[in-house]
């Protein structure tokens, strides 16, 4: 035992950085949530502990059921369309269009803006009153345009939905621009003396090959998703009347707002668990390696 | 299991174990000063007024510094409260008077003592008595203590563009029926004339308390501590008054969607809208220590503007209410390096050279009267300088704020549902109530 240690001590000194560091910042914030998740705590006096009281009022509480459903759309209402969009950008600037760098650079910009910015900025563009939308609406008879998309409670977590596709689908192209790039072409060319028209290329050899791409971007949509909080936030609000609220929204409100972070931990705590199980899943469908191709 | 596995979460969790138990425990430990350093985080006043206080204080005391940092009020929370888990608690923090001071009660030192030695015994009278009275807001039966001390109070108000009001031949409206003659006399422009930016929780809240007291003076308080009930009569009334802004046409289109800041104020300043619900603080548009050129034209020297009070309500009081408090007040930490030198600043800010710096840019009202720009712009801003100075601070007598910060939420989350015609006013009453009901215990 102790001459396997010593063979084996400096690996595990290699090793030693990052498990201090999945320590100190994964797993010690997760056991304080967890814990903190068992108090009726202000976050700054002493609290007192309530066992899974806060789990049970969270299950009962109907905000919270609103996160969870708009969570719920959240993931497969961004995910999809962002990945189809960016895929067919992808593939449209693929093909040496004239400026096509540029075209890249422009879908891409949203996606590094600050979110702050985005919500402000299309919060006056949906502005009912007089916003963009409102005024391209009076000018070409397209009436609906200045609907009350982020006032209305039916449509406001849709809205927002609707914005950070725009933010994000430059991302989702780019993902794919560098999939595409990765394809033999030589498999493309037998296809082409096999006779496959673009369609069947695309459709049959392209979409297959880009699988990783896809479940990467899979991975990163949901995760992304379970953590939306600026766009949210700056649009919304989560409102009104918690209509758009989301589970980090929330959570921030409980915590910070409402001086309830026992109550905020729970949120957190049930958040943690969607993503890892979420995670966890997906490496049970698609095998460890999905994201790398490696079958495994 | 196989024994490895076995170890490695035992390794886990109990290196689980042995990282936790901090969570749930009353914060303690040292301030973030030394002896000569002072320092100072807060949300308000902004940040080229701070800069200002804080070089005034420095030229006066030589040899001290004070190291600032303003946020926006969402970080600030997050910040305070990090600080105070961490023992880094600033030496002075902006408040906000009830819930917010009350969470930070036991990081803080009464100040009383520092008030008696700078300014004397009877230094409570240099205050706007609500100033005084919302300070020690939501303390313990019994304690006294003055966790905190006002530096900027406020009425929250509206506000007309006389431009647009001479354009179309209106008057300032006094009662609910003139706010909605008026607004149908202004409308058909491209300006809102009534613009709401009921986005915002606080400014539902500053609204509705307005409506409420205008309806029945003090009820809505009574009925948040528990003394009545929120399904009052009056108390719905003022909910479906609340309403009609929405269902009556007053309020622009999409009101519960648009934001105060930056969206609304931007757009009344430039002109797109005829009245505004904010507050006191809108003076500060006018800045006298700014470059004049840099003001857009209806804010140089307030020249399109005129405060008034909510209208009166059909069948309530006779008079509008004047509605107000503190907007910020400044703690001391109980754990401050040098709480002489921590006095020494709040002090100073509060009605020394810092605060005659916090005046002079307008920022909001001083919390102690007698305090007087060093220079107006115009006849206009000095005449409604000494409108909220002179004649609405020392009036007002109730609160814009609920002590409960779920109360608070409720009653914004109510209005919200009004307004998108979610629940009727009684049964926002009933909602709130509930709430209400848990925090007095019931």
């Amino acid at each position: 035992m102790r001459t396997k240690l010593r063979q084996n001590i400096t690996g595990l000194l290699f090793l030693l950085p990052a498990v201090v560091l999945f320590a100190v910042f994964v797993v010690y914030p997760i056991v304080y949530n967890m814990q903190a998740s068992t108090l009726d705590w202000d976050g700054v006096n002493a609290g007192t502990f309530v066992g899974f009281d806060n789990y049970v009022k969270l299950f009962q509480d109907p905000t919270f059921l609103i996160a969870l459903r708009n969570s719920a759309y959240w993931i497969p209402l961004t995910i999809i369309p962002q990945a189809l969009i960016g895929f067919l950008l992808a593939l449209a600037l693929n093909r040496g269009l004239f400026a096509s760098t540029v075209y890249r650079a422009i879908f891409f910009i949203p996606a590094i803006l600050s979110p702050v910015v985005v919500g402000i900025v299309w919060q006056r563009i949906m502005d009912p009153f007089n916003g963009v939308f409102t005024s391209v609406g009076k000018a070409t008879g397209l009436d609906w345009l200045g609907g009350n998309f982020l006032a209305n409670p039916q449509t406001a977590i849709f809205a927002v939905i609707f914005v950070n596709i725009w933010m994000w689908t430059g991302f989702s192209m780019l993902f794919y621009l560098a999939g595409l790039q990765l394809i033999d072409t030589s498999v493309l060319e037998a296809a082409k003396i096999d006779g496959a028209g673009p369609l069947q290329t695309t459709a049959r050899i392209i979409f297959p090959l880009l699988k990783s791409t896809h479940l990467s971007l899979l991975l990163l949509g949901i995760i992304g998703s379970l953590k939306t909080f600026e766009l949210v936030y700056v649009l919304t609000q989560g409102g009104p009347a918690h209509a758009s609220e989301m589970l980090p929204t929330y959570a921030f409100q409980q915590a910070f707002q409402l001086q309830s972070v026992g109550y905020a931990s729970t949120i957190s705590v049930v958040l943690i668990v969607i993503a890892v199980a979420s995670s966890l899943s997906m490496v049970r469908v698609f095998g460890a390696g999905f994201i790398s191709g490696d079958e495994k | 299991m196989s024994l490895r596995k076995i170890a490695a979460l035992t390794g886990v969790a109990a290196l689980s174990i042995s990282l936790a138990a901090c969570a749930g425990g009353a914060t303690t430990g040292t301030s973030g000063g030394d002896a000569n350093t002072v320092t100072f985080r807060s949300w308000s006043p902004i940040e080229q007024t701070t800069k200002q206080m804080v070089a005034a204080f420095e030229a006066d005391n030589p040899g001290t510094k004070v190291d600032a940092t303003i946020f926006n009020y969402p970080e600030y929370l997050v910040d305070l409260q990090t600080r105070a888990s961490s023992n880094t608690f600033p030496d002075i923090v902006g408040l906000q008077p009830g819930a917010l001071t009350q969470q930070y009660r036991s990081n803080l030192l009464p100040l009383q003592d520092c008030a008696a030695k700078t300014w004397g015994a009877d230094w409570q009278n240099k205050f706007y008595p609500i100033g005084i009275e919302q300070a020690r807001a939501g303390n313990p039966a019994g304690d006294q203590n003055f966790y905190s001390l006002p530096i900027l109070v406020q009425t929250v108000n509206l506000w007309a563009n006389t431009e647009l009001f001479a354009a179309a031949g209106a008057t300032i409206p006094k009662t609910w029926d003139e706010l909605t003659s008026t607004v149908a006399q202004l409308k058909g422009g491209n300006a809102a004339p009534f613009m709401l930016p009921a986005k915002d929780g606080w400014l539902r809240n500053a609204v509705f308390l307005q409506i409420a007291n205008n309806v029945n003076p003090g009820l809505v308080y009574k009925a948040e501590s528990g003394t009545d009930s929120w399904s009052n009569p009056d108390l719905v009334k003022a909910l479906d008054y609340w309403g009609k802004l929405f269902t009556d046409g007053i309020a622009q289109d999409g009101a519960i969607g648009l934001d105060a800041y930056p969206s609304a104020v931007n757009q009344f300043e430039a002109g797109n809208a005829a009245m505004i619900p904010l507050g006191a603080w809108w003076i500060q548009q006018s800045d006298p220590t700014k470059s004049q050129a840099d003001i857009p034209p209806l804010s140089q020297g307030m020249s399109g503007y005129e405060p008034f009070l909510f209208p009166t309500i059909p069948g309530g009081a006779a008079d509008s209410q004047f509605v107000g408090g503190i907007d910020v007040s400044l703690g001391i930490s109980k754990d401050a390096a040098n709480p002489d030198l921590a006095c020494k600043v709040l002090t100073d800010w509060i009605a020394g050279k810092g605060g005659q710096k916090l005046v002079d840019t307008m920022n909001d009202i001083p919390a102690v009267a007698g305090l007087t720009p060093s220079s107006f712009t115009s006849k206009k801003q000095e005449t409604i300088w000494n409108t909220f100075v002179t004649d609405w601070l020392p009036q007002v007598k109730y609160s814009r704020y609920f002590d409960d910060p779920k109360v608070d939420q409720a009653v914004s989350d109510a209005l919200a549902a009004i307004a998108t015609g979610s629940q009727t006013p009684e049964q926002a009453a009933a909602a709130i109530q509930v709430v209400s009901d848990g925090a007095n215990g019931k």
